[in-house]
């Protein structure tokens, strides 16, 4: 199934919980304005692990048991609890009341990688210190990746097609395609969709630290997400959600909303190449590009922008903009705002696509921050120190995730 | 602090229920108590009381009196 080639979504609205800022607005100016991350916490679950940093959501910028009371979040994990927080923003920020809307025309459509993972590991522990009688019945409920989906349906009382889409740290790109695709199809007017993920677990990070794809910059993590630049040693997990409120052109257009940008193409990849690296040649990102490109109808030479999946390892951040220069030229001025949010894994592609969409609407490039010395190799334009205004038509967000999965946006001013 | 203290506490701190609302004749569904909620509570309040509750049935048809009772048998067993 795929939407009509130039299926133009109309974006209405967004919200944002990142380790930059809790709300769109809060967000968007620390991204584009800070000169080094204010996220990036050393919390206690990561105590001795090669990289023991995270960049973490500020509690006194979101309590959650304030905002959403215990009633609701004993039946969500972390990841769900900022999915519905930024749910909660878009769908006021589109101006939809959840109270009058047609709630059987409403999708959730939620991109996470990993799921609740802390709660799931919180059970273990439990089953093995304490054994089965101290398990808690919840988890069945609350660690699925769709668990996010189910609390923010639940949250809004939407009652359409709920579906969770899991590709690693594509998740949220993927999840905003298929969303499209659905409007399109007509199986909705409109969908909430995005990513979120929340993962300060310590197995899974001890994993990754053995893998060697995290940064190992301990005396200096703020410094240690750092895209593009030559002196990069590999990506810094983080936590957040970011997610748009996408409507069918026609009905945002009766409900005379604010359209803020299109998303007019998509495409989606596998690399069938390695369970974790990139095919070095970059092809199946490039075919994704590609995909979303003629899907949009848009020319290579009209992108204007790129929010890259920009990751900080030494791979990623190589094969990716080879293929960026590959396809679009000199002409994109490229960003990765990881260093001020982290790699969000399943979240990063819902909060980098509301950023593109900020951008788009705002004509301003935010700059790669931690971006010193740009990587020779690396043979595209990347905004780096300061945003950069610029006219700006048409943008792309890339995404790359473990698995081999590509998956690219074309997207449009309102 | 009285068993039924210790569940009233338990009801309004980790299920967001308000304390007005915990009397003894109102049935647990009425606090929106249903069987995933039970089960959690019946591990909260073992915990809490150091008791064992595991043949003890729990429906959201009880009362907040009749899980305070049964709790309390046990609690003497």
């Amino acid at each position: 199934m795929s939407a009509a080639p130039g299926f133009a979504a109309a974006v209405t609205g967004l919200g944002l919980v990142t380790a930059a800022g809790v709300g769109v607005e809060r967000a968007w100016r620390e991204v584009t304005t800070a000169t080094a991350p204010r996220g990036v916490v050393r919390p206690a679950e990561l105590s001795g692990l090669s990289c023991d940093f995270f960049y973490a959501v500020d509690g006194a910028e979101l309590d959650t048991d304030a905002v959403l009371g215990v009633a609701e979040t004993r039946l969500m994990d972390r990841f769900s609890q900022l999915a519905v927080v930024a749910a909660r923003e878009a769908v006021a920020d589109a101006g939809l009341d959840p109270g009058v809307w047609d709630a059987g025309r409403v999708a959730v459509v939620i991109g996470s990688a990993h799921g609740g993972l802390p709660f799931y590991d919180a059970q273990q522990a439990a089953l093995t210190e304490q054994g089965p009688r101290r398990v808690s019945p919840k988890l069945g409920a609350l660690v699925p990746v769709n668990g996010a989906v189910s609390a923010v349906c639940r949250d809004l009382g939407a009652r359409g097609p709920g579906l969770a889409v899991t590709t690693a740290c594509s998740s949220g790109t993927d999840a905003i395609g298929t969303a499209r695709t659905l409007l399109s199809a007509g199986l909705c007017d409109v969908a909430v969709a995005g990513g979120a993920e929340s993962v300060c677990a310590r197995l899974l990070i001890a994993s990754a630290c053995r893998l060697r794809a995290l940064s190992t910059r301990r005396d200096d993590p703020a410094a240690a997400c750092r895209p593009f630049d030559v002196d990069r040693d590999g990506f810094v997990i983080g936590e957040g959600a970011g997610l748009l409120v996408l409507e069918r052109p026609e009905h945002a257009r009766a409900r005379g909303a604010r359209v803020r940008a299109r998303v007019l193409g998509y495409g989606a990849t596998n690399d069938a190449y390695a369970p974790v690296a990139p095919d070095p040649e970059g092809t199946g990102v490039e075919r994704a590009l590609r995909a979303a490109l003629a899907d949009a109808g848009v020319s290579p030479s009209d992108i204007g922008h790129v929010n890259a999946h920009g990751t900080s390892t030494v791979v990623n951040d190589l094969v990716e903009s080879s293929v960026l220069h590959r396809v679009l030229g000199d002409g994109p001025l490229v960003t990765s705002t990881k260093a001020m949010t982290g790699h969000t894994l399943g979240a990063a592609g819902g909060i980098e696509t509301a950023l593109t969409v900020l951008a788009l609407e705002r004509r301003l490039v935010p700059p790669t921050v931690n971006l010193d010395t740009l990587d020779p190799l690396v043979p595209v334009e990347v905004v780096a120190k300061a945003a950069r205004p610029a006219r700006l038509e048409y943008a792309v967000k890339t995404s790359l995730g473990f698995g081999g999965h590509n998956a690219a946006l074309v997207l449009a001013g309102g | 602090m009285e068993i039924a203290e210790h569940v009233s506490a338990l009801l309004t701190q980790k299920f967001g229920v308000a304390a007005a609302a915990v009397r003894p004749e109102v049935p647990l569904r009425q606090l929106r108590m249903d069987s995933l909620a039970l089960e959690e509570l019946r591990l909260l309040i073992e915990d809490r009381l150091r008791v064992d509750l595991e043949d003890v049935e729990l429906t959201s048809r009880d009362t907040v009196g009749q899980l305070v009772a049964a709790v309390r048998d046990r609690v003497a067993a």
